[in-house]
């Protein structure tokens, strides 16, 4: 009965090629190590914000007078309420976590580099939306953070050439962060993760097509690639298992931790919190924010620092294959880099006192210098490494899988038939 | 590499300049038995709620959490079981004597940094100054008077049972600020039980699927 | 890819792979419990459920209409004629005696949500008329012209008081 019906899709819907193409059969290296887990986790977490998201905006209200009073209302009276609402607040850091890791990933292994540059620009531009995203949904709980944040953040656009200030009022629609500002954020949080939708969906396409980097940072010959299903299935769920104890263990145990004490009392705008700090996902850039005494310098720096990403594919001169993996000096870059992110999210998360601002400054520019750096750095380290010699295993990688791909010229493609 | 060294060496240099605006707390082990949420109902009810309210808190969730009926139909008078824990104290009333409206009690100890410690330590944190002015380790421009009297009480015996009554405030605050807490880690128990074993299935599934793998 | 990476069925594996689909699809279903428990009535709504009705106020021969859990509820307050007729009567189509439907014959507690298609009906000289499809009800409640299938609801209710009624616990 259910071949009939698959029978009849197929007839006018490639249903089963597609499961066959995309999922079970689609080749993937069988080197994959589990950091090549993220992006899948990535997606599962995108499914959760979506659903526990939905069944929130059945009983949130967005308006200044009444939002504060239905966040309480879901913690306290609505069933299951404390759950949704610890799931969905824990879920924004578990996306910024689990999207992090896949970049840092993706940089250490040099994924980024041809031809994959689209699946990072991709990635960039999902990474843009998801901040966005995180940031209006801080404002809904209608909380002191949740406003001062908003406050600060919109008032970055104050650096908008000539038309500054009615840019703030015009994102704002009011002259400080209110009613018009609550609703639309609403609005538009409950938009942008279909976007996010729509851009992982090009993030696929993208990965169908040049397939999944591996460790080896080269592209490996068919013998060694494996059918996704069920290996990496496997793999994925078990991995899966591993990141659902974790969050469940902060949705039940510690979901206060990851919710600052002002966002508990009402928003007041004639009051600012002694200590106004972002969320620990934008601690970073925050701290770059900060670290330049100059309102537009300090935004250009900030916006900067996230763009910067973008730029890896041609800031990487090196031909080397592997990433980090083969390349000492890159591995230094890396691991420098990795520090530094997180000496600038503890700076940021500080109260800025003399001796801290000299330390964001410091990691602010030792953060630019290795983007900076890198395509000299990085050239420099491959005629090195040309001239020492590769590791022999590299070696032998290159030898044999160019072979490999030399006997077969054409390499399998979306379409062919096994 | 040497950078680096320069970078925690500042670190270490901004560490104690965070930490020395900070209040030493108290660090008490919150009592959440229902029998200590109730005496500190009872004295929040006697001493605080004159003039601080606790408006996402119902009579009946009292009920529902437990407490004794006839105790919660004392503090409710004729007001009905499902209204809100309101405040007594009309606004420009307490505008008049303090200057400020006095701070909702339901969420207090998720809204301070500190929490339940931050209360605690705020509570007994009352003394006599050397002028003769009452003031508080914690929170020293606090407007609220010292209500549980530690700042008068001079013997022992008398200074842990104001503490014990402030432990028992904590306990009720903790819980009208998280009323499912109770819940929520029974359930999260079963839970993170079924997620250990649901992730050891799947890593023995995983397992024998890639053993077929020839290296 | 190597053929030989297909899998091919092995019996100790098959059943290892259905029992955590089992064990995974348990706690799949269970974790929808709590999404599909959040659309019922919250705790505040359903502490709704009980409504205090004030009986001095409403003259003999008048009508209330009261809000129960968000439904209208008609009290009227019943003539002698009226307790009378409806006393002689069984009703239309589902015929019940009006002792039945009172606990105090002057008094008559309905929930005026009509049985066809939940239109609230309009009190109109002897019982009610409900004007989305023109069904009738007498003052007794019962239904006496269709196309309405049922009378109207009698409410669980109790007198606390000689004037004072509350509908929602019997």
């Amino acid at each position: 009965m259910s071949n009939k019906i698959i029978q009849w899709i197929d007839h006018r819907f490639p249903l089963t090629s597609f499961v066959k193409h995309e999922l079970t059969a689609y080749p993937t290296p069988r080197n994959l190590s589990y950091w090549w887990n993220f992006g899948f986790l990535a997606g599962f977490v995108l499914v959760l914000q979506v659903v526990t998201g939905i069944f929130l905006a059945m009983h949130y209200k967005a308006d200044i007078a009444m939002s504060f009073d239905s966040i309480q209302h879901i913690m306290r009276d609505v069933n299951y309420g404390w759950l949704l609402r610890f799931m969905h607040s824990t879920g924004a850091s578990a996306f910024f976590l689990v999207i992090y890791i896949h970049m840092s990933r993706t940089l250490y292994y040099g994924s980024y580099r041809a031809p994959r540059e689209l699946m990072w620009w991709t990635g960039q531009g999902l990474l843009l939306l998801l901040m966005a995203t995180a940031f209006m949904g801080y404002l809904l709980p209608w909380g002191q953070m949740s406003y001062w944040g908003a406050t600060v953040i919109t008032n970055l656009f104050r650096a908008t050439p000539f038309i500054g200030d009615q840019v703030v009022v015009w994102l704002r629609g009011d002259y400080t962060v209110g009613d018009a500002t609550l609703t639309r954020f609403f609005a538009l949080h409950y938009l942008f993760p279909f976007l996010i939708i729509g851009g992982v969906m090009v993030h696929l396409v993208a990965l169908h097509t040049v397939k999944s980097s591996n460790p080896s940072g080269i592209d490996l010959a068919d013998k060694d690639n494996i059918p996704f299903h069920p290996y990496f299935t496997s793999k994925d769920f078990y991995g899966l298992g591993i990141f659902l104890i974790v969050y469940c263990t902060f949705v039940f145990f510690f979901p206060n931790s990851l919710i600052e004490p002002a966002n508990n009392i009402p928003a007041n705008p004639m009051q600012t919190p002694n200590h106004i700090v972002p969320e620990w996902y934008f601690l970073p850039f925050y701290a770059i924010l900060r670290s330049v005494p100059n309102l537009v310098g300090g935004v250009v720096a900030m916006g900067l620092s996230v763009m910067v990403f973008s730029f890896m594919p041609y800031l990487d001169r090196s031909q080397i294959p592997g990433g980090a993996h083969f390349r000492p000096w890159y591995r230094v870059m890396f691991y420098l880099f990795v520090v530094d992110m997180l000496v600038l999210g503890y700076i940021g998360y500080i109260p800025p006192t003399d001796s801290s601002i000299i330390v964001g400054q410091a990691a602010t520019l030792v953060y630019f210098t290795l983007f900076i750096l890198l395509p000299y750095i990085s050239r420099r380290e491959e005629q090195w490494l040309i001239r020492r010699g590769l590791p022999p295993e590299v070696q032998a990688l290159i030898v044999s899988e160019t072979r490999e791909i030399s006997k077969y010229p054409k390499r399998r493609r979306r379409g062919d038939t096994t | 590499m040497n950078k680096l060294i320069a970078i925690w060496m500042l670190f270490g240099l901004a560490l104690p300049a965070w930490a020395g605006d900070e209040v030493k707390l108290e660090d008490i082990k919150l009592d959440t038995s229902m029998a200590a949420v109730e005496r500190g109902a009872d004295t929040l009810m006697n001493v605080c709620h004159g003039c601080h309210s606790l408006k996402y808190v119902r009579y009946r969730d009292l009920l529902t959490a437990g407490i004794d009926k006839k105790k919660v139909d004392t503090w409710r008078g004729d007001q009905a079981l499902d209204t809100a824990m309101t405040g007594l104290l009309p606004d420009d009333t307490a505008m008049q004597m303090y200057g400020k409206i006095p701070p909702d009690l339901s969420l207090m100890t998720k809204a301070r940094e500190g929490g339940t410690n931050y209360v605690y330590s705020y509570l007994i944190g009352y003394y006599i100054t050397a002028e003769g002015a009452a003031s508080n380790h914690v929170f020293p421009a606090t407007r609220m008077p010292d209500m549980l009297g530690i700042s008068g009480a001079t013997d022992a015996a008398q200074r842990s049972e104001i503490q014990h009554k402030a432990q028992d405030v904590v306990s009720f605050l903790a819980w009208a600020s998280d009323p499912h807490e109770e819940e929520r880690r029974r359930l999260g128990f079963y839970v993170i039980a079924y997620l250990f074993v649901l992730t050891a299935l799947l890593y023995v599934v995983k397992k024998q699927i890639w053993s077929r793998l020839k290296k | 890819m190597a053929d030989s990476d297909v899998l091919d069925d092995d019996g100790r594996r098959d059943f290892l792979v259905k029992v955590t689909s089992v064990v995974g699809g348990a706690g799949a279903a269970a974790a929808c419990i709590p999404f599909i428990a959040s659309m019922n009535p919250s705790s505040d709504v359903l502490s709704k459920a009980t409504t205090e009705v004030d009986l001095s106020g409403i003259p003999e021969g008048g009508m209330h209409t009261v809000a129960w859990q968000g439904k209208p509820v008609f009290v009227l307050h019943r003539t002698r004629e009226q307790i009378d007729a409806m006393k002689n009567s069984n009703g239309g189509f589902q015929p019940e005696p009006d002792q039945q439907r009172v606990k105090q014959p002057e008094w008559l507690v309905v929930v005026g949500v009509c049985t066809h298609m939940g239109c609230v009906p309009n009190k109109e000289g002897p019982g009610w008329t409900c004007h989305c499809h023109g069904s009738q009800y007498d003052d007794s409640g019962r239904v006496v012209r269709g196309p309405a299938p049922k009378n109207l609801e009698v409410p669980p209710y109790r007198f606390i008081a000689a004037d004072k009624l509350v509908i929602g616990e019997a």
